[in-house]
């Protein structure tokens, strides 16, 4: 039998998760202008098919209802900090292409890699509540991508932020499920056993 | 022995051939010759039917004797008119691709040595392309032999990047040899030579050029190249579907008129194909215009600060934005200036230099797509303009005059200042009065205004500029204000 929580933490860790579900919310809703501003901007094919990208997390996930609270928690991290790398990557290249002009998209941009910073941030403080690891983060994310060319770029970043729209819905899930109080015992278990 | 054929390639020596019955073919021929009766007749045996013999100045007669059979003597006198000249074939020494101009240069020996100074020469140049070598061009190039080997060079600029399709190149040459009576014809095309292009390349495929830079305007050739099996389903310039040349089994183009601006971000060229899609990004600008109104002055003889009109947008940006430099011949210092192309007016810094009046400045101005300059000579000392005067306070004060000073940021030590003093009364009465002062470095100064009316209020502020010279006024400082005393009992 786990031990079930003491009532303030599970108390603490509904309050987060609703406020990370209010933000997965924010998040995704910015993510998805943000996602017009770049299609039109960058002279892209809103139906444009972007193959899969090396070094960007995929949202789909099999049997998600079997995933315990903790694995749900780290695999979000773990996205959410590739997301801040490669956001940071599209935000540079941008300068470096586009410089002064279209500082709009650059700063939607810098909002959104605001947003998922603090998301991540958020998530880690769920992980502190348990008392688990915070995990390091190896080498800052995804190894550099390989020098691209300026069409395969602007198709990263569609991709980028099409699987990022996707992982807010998924985190805001995931959240939802951590907030569950067991079925048992009518409080909130610890993440362990959460499905 | 008959028809006797003689051709020459350097107008020295000449390669006669003839041609045998089939009964005197056997075993080897005796062959004479002689260019004049002064010369003794020279004469060998030879296998062949063929000799390299020397070119006579008038004529030469050839005794040609074959083995074995009864008629087998015959003379034949050859002049210099029955002599065919057919250049040597050309040589092709290189021939080098430059991708990011799409330009070939080739490289070749003219062979001029064994010629004599002062030929003529034409050279035909002839470019091919695609899988069946189809001609794109043939261009004639003239040069003149000075009986020295000299290396020529040629460069060719393609009408769609190299990479596209392979690029065939072949040469010939015809020497205008006037001495020369006999016939003269076109030497043999050279052997081709090829770059090859990236439709030849196992996984070279991608969309070409390549994230280039070019001119509104230009007329533009795109191609996509792809795999052997893949199909291609069409290719796309911005929104427009574009009609596609097929130029090998893994390379089709499409051909792009007249390019508009594109937006910062550039113009997408998409090639779709059946499982994906390639692409390549295109920015359509401007070249520079040439810099209007350069003006430079200083405020404080530490900065010369040069501003200019940039005409015309150049519609590009980040890494491909224009790109400005001030370069000072006398000196030979050059800065490079950091321009924000958002907005409008142009600024660029450049040091005072000790001991140094006169500027001679030359602005740069470039971008991928060309350049402009614009040039200045200035007498720094006659074009000061000083910052706005801070620190106006009253320092002194009686009945009929008022002492004010202030302070005027900048090294003004080497000349005379001229500064105006706007005195407002009570009366709404405004009088400007000038005055002038050995220039400071960052300093204060001082005047005295006099004949005032006592007890009244006046505002004051001041302006400064050069004393010699005159150039702009600096702004006016902020105002401050004084009530004279009261006059004292008469």
């Amino acid at each position: 039998m786990a031990a079930a929580d003491s009532p303030s933490t599970a108390l603490r860790r509904r309050d987060l998760c609703s406020r990370g579900i209010r933000l997965a919310g924010k998040m995704r809703a910015d993510v998805v202008d943000l996602l017009d501003t770049y299609v039109e901007q960058q002279g892209l094919d809103a139906s444009a098919t972007v193959a899969a990208l090396e070094g960007v997390p995929l949202a789909a996930v099999e049997r998600w209802d079997e995933q315990t609270g903790t694995q749900r928690l780290l695999e979000n991290l773990a996205a959410y900090r590739a997301f801040r790398a490669l956001l940071a990557q599209m935000l540079e290249e941008q300068r470096e292409q586009l410089g002064e002009a279209d500082a709009g998209l650059g700063r939607a941009l810098a909002a959104v890699l605001l947003q998922v910073s603090a998301f991540a941030y958020h998530l880690e403080e769920l992980l502190r509540l348990e008392s688990r690891g915070i995990p390091g983060e190896e080498g800052d994310g995804p190894p550099p991508p390989p020098r691209l060319s300026l069409f395969e770029q602007k198709l990263r970043g569609l991709g980028v932020l099409r699987e990022l729209a996707q992982w807010a819905v998924r985190s805001a899930r995931d959240l939802r499920q951590l907030a569950k109080p067991s079925p048992a015992t009518g409080t909130a278990t610890g993440l362990a056993e959460s499905p | 022995p008959q028809n006797l054929k003689c051709v020459t390639h350097n107008l020295h020596k000449m390669l006669c051939t003839w041609d045998v019955s089939s009964r005197g073919r056997r075993g080897q021929t005796d062959f004479c010759y002689a260019t004049n009766d002064l010369t003794p007749q020279v004469c060998f045996k030879t296998k062949e039917r063929r000799v390299e013999i020397p070119v006579p100045e008038s004529s030469i007669t050839v005794t040609i004797k074959s083995p074995g059979t009864a008629f087998a003597t015959k003379e034949f006198v050859i002049h210099q008119k029955d002599i065919s000249f057919v250049p040597a074939t050309p040589h092709i020494l290189s021939l080098t691709p430059d991708f990011p101009t799409s330009t070939l240069n080739l490289k070749w020996s003219d062979n001029g040595l064994v010629f004599p100074y002062g030929l003529d020469a034409l050279w035909q140049i002839q470019i091919l392309r695609k899988e069946a070598m189809e001609e794109v061009t043939q261009v004639t190039y003239y040069s003149k032999l000075t009986h020295e080997d000299i290396i020529l060079s040629w460069n060719w600029t393609s009408d769609m990047p190299l990479e596209c399709t392979s690029h065939y190149v072949k040469i010939r040459c015809y020497i205008n040899a006037t001495q020369f009576v006999g016939p003269k014809d076109w030497s043999d095309w050279s052997p081709a030579e090829v770059i090859p292009g990236k439709d030849t390349e196992p996984g070279g495929s991608g969309v070409f050029p390549l994230d280039t830079v070019v001119a509104v305007g230009s007329d533009v050739t795109f191609c996509c190249v792809h795999e052997e099996d893949q199909r291609i389903t069409n290719m796309t310039y911005g929104s427009k579907s574009y009609t596609m040349m097929q130029l090998s089994s893994r390379s089709h183009a499409i051909r792009v008129l007249n390019a508009s601006a594109s937006n910062s971000s550039g113009t997408n060229v998409v090639c779709r194909l059946e499982n994906g899609m390639d692409g390549s990004v295109v920015f359509v600008g401007y070249a520079p215009d040439i810099p209007q109104n350069l003006s430079c002055e200083t405020s404080n003889f530490l900065i010369i600060k040069c501003t200019w009109k940039p005409g015309r947008p150049s519609g590009l940006y980040g890494e491909r934005k224009t790109k400005y430099s001030l370069f000072e011949r006398i000196s030979s210092k050059n800065v490079s200036c950091e321009v924000n192309e958002m907005n409008r007016d142009r600024v660029c810094g450049f040091p005072v230099l000790p001991d140094q009046k006169t500027y001679d400045f030359v602005l740069d101005v470039s971008n991928p797509i060309g350049q402009a300059q614009s040039s200045l000579l200035v007498d720094i000392t006659q074009r000061v303009h000083p910052k706005t005067p801070e620190k106006l306070t009253v320092i002194g004060n009686n009945s009929t005059s008022i002492q004010l000073r202030w302070f005027i940021n900048g090294s003004f030590a080497g000349i005379r200042l001229l500064c105006q003093i706007e005195i407002i009364s009570g009366h709404s009465e405004k009088k400007l009065q000038n005055v002038s002062m050995t220039g400071g470095k960052s300093s204060s100064y001082t005047a005295q205004l006099n004949e005032l009316h006592p007890n009244t209020n006046y505002q004051f502020r001041v302006r400064c500029s050069a004393a010699d010279h005159f150039w702009r006024w600096s702004d006016w400082s902020r105002g401050v204000d004084q009530t004279t005393s009261e006059a004292p009992p008469s």
